[in-house]
């Protein structure tokens, strides 16, 4: 005989017992509290805070840092925390065309969670920040998204000795950093090593070297101006070494040049491979021979046929025509304009930071694709709460 | 045109399977999701030189060619099994108990477990033959089942499959120990529970038996470019089949009708109105019922404040600068846990600092080209069993997510012997926060509602019809009848699809 399983002495009961489980259910069902369902959950607010998404932001006040610098502080209504290096992505509407950049904030990540306000500083150095620098007034509206990256301290993974880099402009988040440390939002030891081109071009320095304590070190560095001051030349091993003798890893901000410089000389130090951070820099304009393309962009239920230059990527073009689509790193690297290419060939500036089954799916990142021929593209719409 | 037969909201696992048995089935689809990928948890991530599977650890009940199990089977008629690369798991898995001192690597394959278990607990093999062919018949009703869509005849499971109904109502340990399974035996068997989420005095023993029938017969398996590929494939069919998805598109109420109550339309989070009858909800009732909808029957938010949520998701992820054989890690999958004894383990789940179970994954041990040669991926999950991270605050949240991280870590080092705190070259933590913030379930959950004794899978697959509470309203995934995990989310999603399907004919 098949094996017949039996729990209680009668295996009927067993049978009897099976053939209540829906009444119990439904008796449990009918037992639930009449109260309204939660609206929020604390988890959910929380997630809120550490992300807010892409929200309205009220630019409340600007400070002129130097003859080309400018700091810009955003009220965005939430409350907010990142981690001390992270970005944010600004966002206008300039004429015609939505535009957005991604920058570091300067200010703390406490200034972002009591006040709901960040402070990002650009120097005027090309379409947005010009506008920004010539037309931002107090009061007007902007978009913050954010924040995003990976450019900031990871207790598992690095020495907790920092040594950081900052190529001119480029302090920002290392600015960031260093108020973190005082107010306790990050805990490490940074020694910072600021390039500027001369003393008029150091940001915060009044700032920075009331920030320094045990936690923080700063050492200037002028390349354009002799100053007995400050180091003079460039950030090498040798400097590194006369202000630092542990183990640390390294992390740069700055242009790609001072990091292809920086890697060899930190190889000499033995700092490499995982050691060494470094913050992405944007897709710039290509040199090939000019030509418009036609570009096709589905967003939802909505077609749209713009021109595309070869020289530029397919989110330039797109803002260019004055669409709202989502952008954050314009590194390639954060997948945010996650885009489906229905056809058209297309080269990636730098390496090819897409998943592998985005590849396979053909998906892009149009903020780092440039057109090779008429493209066809499914591109999601961007929100702003 | 903004007029649709049916809206799915949430490409998730579930949303996607149901949206292309509606176009399959004739009908017009929009499918929205508020991120800008498909998927929901089924996704990877890249970060430096390698890109992270984000939540599958191994896919139940696919199969071979040959041995099709019921994903694969469910894959091919929707038409998307040759979209994927396919690559197998090598063992079921390897558990290791402080308390019971175990630490057994169990095969996949009924004899092969059978005997493996026999060699680590002498005696074990009547036991296990006999929760075998439970097994066996248990998979034989479940198939009866489906082919009658549910509506079995009661004749017909008492003749055929009388020891399903016998089971049917009582947990697992209540079984195995009916079985007189010895008790060593029983804690490597249930070592699969956290992958459900209740302990085993709770958890329905069917609902157990049936997956870890369907892992031993069947195998596992992963997708080669991680679930991200799966779900790709599954959008990509839904375009061939001439469905709309809308990315970064939130659907933030549900019209009803004053008359019946039932669905009308869908409001999008520009304030679009898209016109329906029809709607699949790839997302919580929670959510639906609680933020939604207007006009909720007593009844409908009684029904839904009455089940619990299941297990806040917890995982870290482990880029490692050196290969596995070099590191020592040997297997595919572990579990780790203090004790086999559920109810004691499922207690020290509810917080933080007692909570150390992990399931931890070696992806190069399946698929070793998953990352750069000299190199390799880990991910390690854990599960909250109350809602404890509601009490850490901004201000301490990447202090605990990184001690939590440190923890595992050192469990995984102590446990295994392996050391590789040293090698991390690449480190992302998600916590309940993190899949609040990308699926938008309640507290960070990720298995949807608890599989209680009273709300496990058997009685919620009977409930179908009685749950369908509001007309044009069906929920698929994760909070729906099938329960959590990816196989469950495919199921889930292929019945309310064929059900709206029918609903739609219905109103011809």
């Amino acid at each position: 005989m098949a094996y017949r399983f039996k729990k209680q002495i009668f295996g009927f009961l067993d049978l009897i017992r099976f053939s209540k489980v829906v009444d119990v259910r439904r008796a449990k069902l009918a037992e639930g509290s009449a109260a309204p369902l939660p609206n929020d959950y604390r988890v959910n607010l929380t997630a809120r805070i550490l992300h807010p998404g892409n929200r309205k932001a009220v630019l409340t006040d600007i400070i002129k840092e130097s003859a080309d610098t400018k700091t810009y502080v955003f009220d965005l209504g939430v409350k907010m925390l990142f981690r001390a290096g992270q970005y944010v992505t600004l966002s206008a509407k300039v004429g015609d065309s939505y535009v957005s950049r991604p920058y570091a904030v300067s200010s703390s990540p406490y200034t972002a969670l009591k006040e709901g306000k960040v402070a990002l500083t650009v120097k005027k150095a090309g379409y947005f920040s010009d506008w920004l620098f010539d037309n931002a007034e107090i009061g007007a509206e902007f978009a913050v998204n954010g924040p995003s990256g990976y450019f900031h301290y990871e207790s598992l993974k690095d020495r907790p000795l920092i040594v950081g880099i900052a190529g001119g402009s480029a302090i920002t988040p290392f600015y960031s950093m260093a108020q973190a440390l005082a107010e306790g939002s990050e805990d490490f030891r940074l020694v910072l090593f600021y390039g500027a081109r001369t003393a008029e071009d150091i940001l915060f320095k009044d700032k920075l070297d009331a920030l320094t304590s045990d936690k923080f070190k700063v050492v200037y560095v002028l390349s354009d101006e002799e100053n007995t001051a400050y180091e003079h030349g460039f950030v090498t091993a040798d400097l590194i070494r006369k202000y630092v003798d542990e183990e640390f890893t390294a992390m740069m901000c700055g242009p790609d040049a001072m990091y292809s410089f920086l890697v060899k000389e930190l190889a000499t130090l033995g700092v490499s491979g995982k050691f060494v951070k470094k913050e992405a820099n944007g897709a710039g304009v290509r040199d090939v021979k000019p030509a418009v393309y036609k570009l096709t962009v589905h967003i939802r239920d909505e077609v749209y046929e713009i021109p595309a230059n070869a020289e530029e990527t397919l989110l330039v073009a797109m803002e260019r025509a004055g669409l709202h689509i989502p952008a954050m790193c314009r590194a390639g690297g954060c997948g945010y304009c996650h885009s489906k290419l229905v056809k058209g060939k297309f080269s990636i500036a730098g390496d090819d930071k897409r998943r592998l089954a985005d590849a396979k799916f053909s998906y892009i990142h149009p903020c780092c694709s440039y057109p090779d021929s008429d493209i066809e593209l499914i591109v999601p719409p961007q929100n702003v709460k | 045109m903004n007029k649709y037969d049916a809206v799915v909201i949430g490409a998730g696992n579930g949303g996607l399977v149901a949206a292309i048995r509606l176009l399959q089935g004739g009908a017009r689809v929009l499918v929205v999701e508020k991120h800008n990928l498909p998927g929901g948890f089924a996704t990877s991530f890249r970060r430096g030189r390698f890109e992270f599977e984000a939540s599958l650890h191994e896919l139940n009940d696919f199969g071979t060619k040959d041995n099709s199990g019921d994903v694969r089977t469910l894959f091919d008629s929707l038409g998307v099994t040759d979209k994927i690369d396919w690559t197998d798991i090598p063992d079921a898995y390897r558990v290791i108990a402080k308390e019971e001192k175990i630490d057994a690597l169990m095969p996949f394959g009924v004899k092969e477990f059978t005997d493996k278990m026999e060699s680590y607990v002498p005696g074990s093999r009547p036991s296990m033959e006999k929760f075998f062919l439970l097994c066996k018949e248990i998979h034989a009703a479940q198939a009866y089942t489906n082919s009658v869509n549910g509506k079995s005849d009661k004749k017909v499971m008492l003749d055929k499959y009388s020891n399903f109904v016998r089971v049917g109502s009582y947990s697992v340990n209540e079984v195995l120990k009916a079985l007189r399974m010895p008790k060593k035996a029983m804690d490597i068997l249930n070592a699969y529970w956290c992958y459900l989420g209740a302990h085993c005095d709770d958890l329905s023993f069917i609902h157990y038996a049936s997956m870890v029938y369907r892992y031993l017969t069947k195998g596992a398996t992963m997708p080669k470019m991680r679930s991200h590929e799966i779900s790709l494939a599954l959008a990509e069919r839904i375009r061939e089949l001439g469905g709309d998805i809308w990315f970064n598109t939130e659907a933030v109420k549900l019209l009803t009708s004053d008359t019946d109550g039932g669905i009308e339309g869908v409001v999008l989070n520009d304030g679009k109105i898209i016109e329906t009858r029809h709607v699949v909800a790839n997302c919580s009732p929670h959510i639906v019922y609680g933020k939604m909808m207007k006009n909720v029957p007593e009844s409908v938010v009684r029904a839904t404040n009455a089940r619990k949520f299941a297990g806040r998701g917890y995982t870290m992820f482990l880029g490692l600068n050196k290969s596995a054989a070099e590191l020592g890690i040997e297997n595919h999958n572990y579990f780790l846990y203090d004790t086999m004894d559920s109810v004691k383990q499922y207690e020290a789940m509810k917080r933080i600092d007692t909570n150390r179970v992990q399931a931890t994954v070696c992806l190069n041990n399946a698929y070793p080209e998953c990352s750069p040669e000299g190199t390799c991926m880990m991910y390690f999950t854990t599960l909250y069993t109350s809602n404890d991270w509601a009490k850490v605050k901004p201000e301490d949240y990447v202090r605990t997510k990184e001690y939590v991280a440190s923890e595992m870590i050192k469990r995984f080092e102590e446990d295994t012997g392996s050391k590789i705190r040293d090698s991390i070259e690449e480190i992302s933590i998600a916590t309940p926060m993190t899949y609040a913030r990308y699926c938008g379930h309640p507290e960070g959950g990720i298995y949807g509602y608890e599989s209680q004794y009273w709300d496990g899978l058997t009685p919620r697959l009977m409930m179908m019809d009685e749950d369908y509470r509001t007309r044009g309203l069906r929920f698929a995934g994760g909070f729906s009848m099938r329960l959590s995990g990816y196989s469950s989310a495919y199921f889930s999603g292929d019945i309310s699809g064929r059900q709206t399907v029918g609903d739609i004919r219905k109103e011809g």
